[in-house]
């Protein structure tokens, strides 16, 4: 599904991704661990087209070359990031802002768009399974949202896209444990042959839920050490000190 | 100017048929401003925008006179969605005027153009109103009553109107304990005219006052509107202005709390593309204890626009208690855009609550990454933030039918 080979990703000239390979398959979950400052939430805007930053190397993408995509564009053909912290979004109306992104999404793919009934039957069924209370949609884009009801409309959003491979960037931070199970669980709902993730955390904690098929440790730019989900485990009671 | 001001001063007066009297106190007021003209940006309210530039510039040859009769109303302009009481002007001549939803005997109407009370003078465009007032309604609605429906004044011009000054003057009373929704509605067809309009509202006790002042429609008229609001002992006046159509527009408000625990609300939205130009201009005076006042203003500005907004909250001594508030904020989505803001408190009271804010900036680019990462076009990701930026002041207004009304002129489907 997402095949990257040598990708480095230089910021007002400070080189932060130094040549990552990594090769994510079909159904796979992959998680990438690193200390701060390693290229965590680099490697996801450089994924989800984010602006700003001069890239090299090659990522395919269901055999397309997914960096002359537009961000939209990559949104379009299944790609989704959870952002670490969602942005807020005064006086949009999150039922509407949701229903606009699905109705782009139907109508780049030569979908029929959902009229406003087939949606709210859609999200009503995907906010009871993530245990969402569907109120907070008639509010204004996370605004004034907690923590957790951000992260949780972050899944719910990836829930309703149904997207091909999903990004979490640190999804597991700032969330309460009971949060942390709610959103785990949304992530283990999509799990499929077909869909694929990505996992951005800094500890263990998250991967106790959603147990990846891989885990990779990004140190410095570059994996330096790829494994089973053992290995998170391993960091865990090490430290990435004894990686580095 | 002189010449044409006389000449066409002596055609107007001859035209309106008024008492010697109303002829006297009119030329005192064309003497007024003929000695000092159009404003320019030398005297300090105008220092945003110069209007005796901007009309030589935009007008060539301005008319003072106009002698055009009312013309046919063309009915599909008319506001569909609820029902509504009307007052049609057409290139500035009262054409209709259907209450039909009220208890007439509770409402009452002039025309009189031959007022002989004093006229407050507060600037040279009131005195050419004054003397050249063309157009003149007073709507006074009797203790208790409550309008069932709004009353639209619709204000249209066709393109017969040309290089032409309109002086219209609306006064709204309303007695002890009633209630009005008011629109002031523009629909523009003609090009490169002065539009100069007096709208005085006297507001009693308990009564409460919402008026909409809408000016969409993209057009060259440039625009001058002087609000004055006088406001009794526990009334309101929620005020909405909606500036996004003419080539410039001022708006001035100046407002009275002359009693206590009245409250005044002036909210809006200005959104301008190519060289328009448009400012709003407050002066809130609270003059009674427990007066509370709530400002808030979006601009959204495009291309080569300008906007502005000079806020003043004046508190007297006497007005303990006062609450008063204001905050402006601007987007600018283009080097080649301007905005202007000059939030000024002026207290002399020791116990009030008094704030002001002001920003302006760019359009945030993490926001509408994550839009388009939800796949919204880079256009789509802008509008919705756009719309959203401006949807904070009109969620203030409280009549969920205008509201919608305003939503809809806006584009924003629910």
């Amino acid at each position: 599904m997402l095949q990257i080979k040598n990708l480095k990703a230089k910021i007002d000239n400070k080189e932060i991704l130094k040549g990552l390979n990594l090769d994510i398959k079909p159904g796979e979950v992959h998680a990438i661990m690193g200390p701060n400052g390693s290229g965590k939430s680099t490697l996801s805007n450089v994924l989800s087209g984010k602006k700003g930053y001069s890239v090299s190397g090659e990522v395919k993408y269901l055999n397309e070359n997914l960096l002359d995509l537009e961000i939209e564009e990559r949104a379009h053909k299944g790609i989704f990031l959870a952002f670490q912290y969602p942005l807020e979004i005064p006086g949009v109306n999150t039922n509407i802002f949701l229903k606009t992104s699905l109705n782009a999404i139907k109508k780049a793919k030569g979908e029929k768009e959902l009229d406003a009934i087939e949606f709210l039957k859609l999200v009503k069924q995907k906010a009871a399974e993530l245990k969402f209370d569907e109120k907070i949609l008639s509010r204004q884009l996370n605004v004034g949202f907690s923590g957790g009801e951000k992260k949780k409309n972050e899944i719910l959003q990836m829930s309703i896209l149904n997207p091909k491979l999903s990004i979490l960037d640190e999804t597991d931070s700032g969330l309460d444990i009971d949060a942390l199970k709610t959103v785990s669980e949304g992530v283990n709902a999509l799990r499929s042959k077909d869909s694929s993730f990505l996992i951005i955390t800094h500890y263990q904690r998250l991967l106790d839920y959603i147990e990846p098929d891989f885990v990779h440790v990004l140190i410095n730019g570059q994996i330096v050490k790829s494994g089973g989900s053992e290995l998170a485990l391993e960091l865990e009671s090490k430290g990435y000190e004894s990686l580095s | 100017m002189i010449d044409q001001l006389k000449t066409d001063f002596d055609k107007t007066i001859t035209n309106l048929k008024l008492s010697n009297k109303g002829i006297e106190i009119r030329r005192k007021s064309l003497n007024q401003f003929s000695e000092n003209g159009f404003p320019n940006k030398r005297i300090e309210d105008w220092k945003f925008s110069d209007l005796n530039q901007i009309i030589s510039s935009n007008i060539k040859g301005l008319n003072f006179y106009s002698n055009l009769t009312s013309d046919k109303v063309d009915e599909s302009i008319f506001i569909n969605k609820f029902k509504h009481n009307k007052i049609v002007f057409i290139n500035g001549v009262i054409s209709n005027i259907d209450l039909s939803h009220e208890d007439e005997t509770k409402v009452s109407l002039s025309k009189n153009l031959d007022l002989d009370e004093d006229r407050k003078e507060v600037n040279p465009l009131i005195s050419l109103n004054n003397a050249f007032t063309s157009s003149y309604i007073r709507v006074i609605v009797h203790e208790n009553y409550s309008f069932n429906n709004p009353l639209i004044i619709y204000n249209i011009s066709n393109n017969n109107l040309k290089s032409t000054a309109l002086n219209l003057r609306t006064d709204i009373v309303l007695e002890k304990n009633t209630n009005l929704k008011l629109i002031t509605l523009f629909d523009d067809n003609s090009e490169n005219n002065f539009i100069n309009i007096i709208q005085n509202f006297d507001i009693a006790q308990d009564a409460i006052l919402k008026s909409y002042k809408i000016d969409h429609k993209k057009n060259s008229n440039i625009k001058y509107f002087y609000n004055n609001i006088n406001l009794g002992k526990n009334s309101i006046s929620e005020n909405f202005i909606f500036s996004t159509g003419s080539k410039f527009i001022k708006n001035e408000v100046n407002c009275n709390l002359n009693d206590q625990f009245s409250s005044a609300f002036i909210n809006g939205i200005i959104n301008l593309t190519d060289t328009q130009h448009h400012e709003i201009k407050t002066n809130i005076n609270h003059l009674a204890e427990n007066t509370k006042s709530y400002q808030l203003i979006k601009s959204v500005l495009n291309d080569n626009s300008k906007g502005i907004y000079q806020g003043k909250i004046f508190v007297d001594a006497k007005a303990q208690k006062t609450n008063g508030y204001q905050l402006s904020k601007a987007l600018l989505l283009n080097e080649n855009t301007e905005f202007n803001g000059k939030p000024e408190l002026e207290i002399y009271a020791d116990d009030v609550k008094c704030s002001h804010g002001s920003t302006s900036g760019n359009l945030d680019e993490d926001s509408v990454f994550y839009l388009m990462s939800r796949g919204l076009s880079r256009q789509q990701s802008k509008e919705l933030l756009i719309n959203g930026f401006l949807m904070d002041a009109v969620e203030k207004i409280t009549d969920f039918e205008i509201k919608d009304l305003i939503k809809d002129l806006m584009g924003i489907a629910e």
